[in-house]
């Protein structure tokens, strides 16, 4: 049977944000959904707040949106009732890539049957997976569409790891990299990218054969950086670590509301595989250098700096962003890109000024409730 | 022939060598009841038990005196340890917590005192041992986390709340005296300076030395093996300075906790886990606490402690089951609670010498109902904090330990 893609009002957006429940003693990931989520199941908030694999993470599901400014303001909405819910259990709750020094065979898997059975099949691959990304969804009105946004977004990955990166520190290491938090994502079966099917008919032939080989179950299986989701009637991009503050968060939305509609406009037609070719290259420039990663264009064969490209790109779609109400948030992302100004960049000005990882973490937990705002 | 260089019989036995031998048999005494699936603290205890008796039979009575440092020592990093976990910004942010403390607490010292009255103790006694009541075992909670690998609302309220009602405990002991030596026709000034000089140089004690480790951290290398021997070394000394100065333990080494957490600016100290050599000294204490309590307690007063002990576990299940709930625990998280705050020791047993000592007329009868009591409690107590902590669902499932080899890092 063909998956039927469910047709949604174009450019609306929405976002999952995993998020990391921590104590307040020396701020290691402790068990507290199961306390933080029924108290929250209580309050009349947009969206959802549901549990994840282990039971130190939470994630928000935030309504359909059709504007920047919505999206961040039902955000800060949900923060406070989370913050706020969190402090009563004496929890903190924070964002950020990964956990920078938790151990990951301590994470106890969130008694739900799939959590349950996920577990058991990838095994510590499944506790590994304590990360944190936030995933973006975008509304297209065709699953034609809809693969055409898989591949064209695609280019833009290196700009989503450098602009989200929040994650340089892995148990209790100093990585080296912008985002640790993707190797994790690495290591499973069917991550990487969508293979270069151009129709959404063709896409549902490759998804008929991994199912007949039993590979697949349904789209939940495949694990690429940006998918079609069919149910939905989106494109979704999971490439981001979780933003350190809800604003961040929703300036990345809004970027990739803004491209999407900048993609669907002008429509790019060069052929997709050469941009494959240099896909693996790119994603890992980005992730270890961040903003000072070289990107090959696969078209010109030129080599450029991924903050200039990301500014280049930012103007580039400056009238869309008039179209989509997006401009503060694009101002917001430029100022970062010229100021190499990442979630990592922040954490390790933190660690360097306290020596301390739990110390680090208290103050990305109080940078995510809003108590201290970025500079 | 006679070989100088070998030793003379008969032999000596020389403290070094019992402690070894003590500290190896509660180890494997712990081993025992781990086997068993009961927790390891009753081995520990249960070795004591076999032991006491034991070493005063062979004349070693002193050995219990002789290890009395180790005790303190393990003493006052558990309750360091324990005033560390006090939140009071917690309390401040949800009332019930604080509540919930105040209510077992109250009901514990009212289901007591009025258990003490109808057996026809005077009311002095009935209020002090009353108070004594209130305690929670902070070794035997804070070791049946550690051994359980507890995490969750239960376990930090559970801990929070022993802390709160160790400090009350010592608080209200601290002003009864003063009563009870104003009964005993002592003066005013000893009926009200008394209790001040023990209430005030504690907090005060605890303070300096927080003070002292921050200072002192301020100018070190932020590591965690150094700020580690920086805060046992400061937690022997506040010991010592504690006995020194005639001020209660509990209070004095809470309050150093308590002072070295609740640290809202500095964050000037890492917050380090004394768990790696608690083991040992957990085992040392359990292991003396169960040797210094005589058996004979139980046949003297066996249904008065049971009494003491039943009240006592009324109180407190009580407190947790009308007020936890309120703050939006689960019924099954408000018994795990009440649960997890039966255990009694070392500071029940510390608080009764403490008064026994400072006020003669508190007597062997009350003495020996409190010490059969902890005996029950010793087994009893272990056993209902693992049933609460599972009840919970705050345990790490069975068979998911396998790799609890790394001890927490932080």
């Amino acid at each position: 049977m063909p998956l039927e893609f469910a047709r949604s009002e174009l450019l609306t957006f929405g976002v999952e944000l995993e998020l990391m429940v921590l104590n307040t003693r020396d701020y290691d990931l402790t068990r507290g959904a199961g306390d933080i989520l029924p108290r929250l199941a209580k309050m009349k908030l947009p969206g959802e707040v549901k549990p994840e694999i282990t039971e130190s993470m939470i994630e928000i599901n935030s309504s359909v949106n059709h504007r920047y400014d919505e999206l961040l303001r039902e955000l800060q909405t949900v923060r406070n009732a989370i913050v706020d819910t969190a402090e009563r259990l004496n929890l903190a709750v924070a964002g950020g890539g990964s956990h920078p020094f938790h151990k990951w065979h301590e994470r106890r898997i969130y008694p739900t049957e799939r959590f349950r059975r996920v577990s058991s099949l990838y095994g510590y691959l499944a506790k590994q997976f304590t990360v944190f990304g936030q995933h973006v969804h975008v509304g297209v009105t065709s699953g034609d569409d809809a693969v055409y946004l898989t591949h064209r977004l695609a280019a833009f990955i290196p700009h989503f790891i450098a602009l989200s990166a929040a994650s340089p520190y892995f148990q209790g290491e100093e990585t080296s990299f912008e985002t640790s938090r993707l190797h994790a994502v690495s290591s499973f079966p069917l991550s990487g990218h969508m293979p270069p099917l151009e129709t959404w008919a063709e896409f549902n032939g490759y998804f008929d054969e991994m199912k007949g080989y039993g590979i697949v179950e349904s789209m939940k299986d495949f694990y690429w950086d940006i998918r079609p989701k069919p149910e939905y009637g989106t494109v979704e991009v999971r490439i981001f670590d979780t933003a350190l503050n809800v604003e961040r968060a929703a300036e990345l939305a809004a970027y990739v509301q803004t491209l999407s509609a900048h993609l669907l406009r002008v429509r790019v037609t060069e052929p997709i595989l050469p941009m494959y070719r240099v896909y693996g290259y790119n994603r890992f420039q980005a992730c270890r250098f961040g903003f000072e990663a070289t990107l090959v264009d696969p078209y010109t064969r030129e080599q450029r700096r991924l903050g200039d490209d990301l500014l280049a790109t930012l103007e580039r779609v400056a009238p869309d962003a008039e179209a989509m109400g997006t401009r503060a948030a694009m101002s917001a992302l430029a100022r970062a890109a010229r100021a190499s100004d990442n979630g990592s960049a922040w954490l390790r000005a933190r660690y360097n000024e306290t020596h301390s990882l739990n110390d680090m973490v208290r103050m990305q937990a109080e940078l995510w409730a809003g108590a201290v705002t970025k500079p | 022939m006679s070989a100088s260089f070998l030793p003379s019989l008969p032999f000596e036995l020389s403290y070094p060598l019992l402690f070894g031998v003590l500290l190896v048999s509660g180890m494997l005494g712990g081993e025992i009841a781990r086997a068993l699936r009961l927790p390891r603290m009753i081995g520990y205890a249960v070795v004591g038990f076999v032991f006491g008796p034991l070493a005063s039979a062979m004349g070693l009575g002193p050995l219990i005196d002789e290890a009395r440092i180790f005790v303190d020592l393990a003493m006052g990093l558990v309750l360091f340890d324990l005033g560390r976990r006090m939140d009071l910004k917690w309390m401040r942010r949800d009332w019930s917590l604080l509540a919930t403390g105040l209510a077992e607490s109250l009901l514990t010292f009212i289901a007591v005192f009025m258990t003490l009255e109808a057996l026809d103790f005077r009311p002095v006694l009935c209020g002090l041992a009353a108070a004594i009541a209130m305690t929670t075992s902070p070794a035997v909670v804070l070791l049946m986390v550690h051994d359980t690998r507890s995490e969750g609302q239960v376990t930090e309220r559970a801990l929070n709340l022993t802390a709160l009602n160790g400090l009350l405990a010592s608080m209200i002991v601290t002003i009864m005296l003063g009563s009870a030596h104003y009964e005993s026709r002592m003066s005013i000034e000893a009926a009200v300076l008394h209790p001040l000089y023990l209430f005030l140089g504690s907090l005060i004690l605890g303070a300096s030395m927080a003070w002292a480790a921050r200072v002192i951290a301020r100018a070190i290398e932020r590591e965690r093996e150094v700020h580690f021997s920086l805060l046992a070394g400061l937690v022997v000394a506040a010991v010592g300075l504690a006995t020194l100065l005639k001020l209660p333990v509990i209070l004095a080494l809470l309050s150093f906790g308590l002072f070295a957490r609740n640290d809202e600016r500095g964050y000037a100290l890492l917050n380090v886990n004394v768990a790696p050599i608690g083991r040992l000294l957990y085992i040392v204490l359990f292991v003396i606490t169960g040797a210094s309590l005589p058996a004979e307690a139980l046949h003297v007063a066996l249904w008065g402690g049971l009494a003491l002990a039943g009240a006592r576990a009324l109180g407190k299940m009580a407190g947790a089951l009308i007020v936890a709930p309120l703050g939006g625990l689960r019924v099954r998280q408000a018994v795990g609670l009440g649960l997890a705050l039966m255990p009694m020791s070392s500071v029940t047993l510390l608080l009764q010498h403490d008064i026994a000592r400072l006020y003669p007329p508190f007597g062997a009868s009350l003495s020996a109902m409190f010490l059969a009591a902890i005996i029950v409690m010793e087994v009893a107590g272990p056993l209902a904090v693992q049933l609460g902590l599972r009840l919970a669902g705050e345990t790490l499932p069975e068979g998911e330990a396998t790799m609890s080899g790394s001890e927490r890092a932080a």
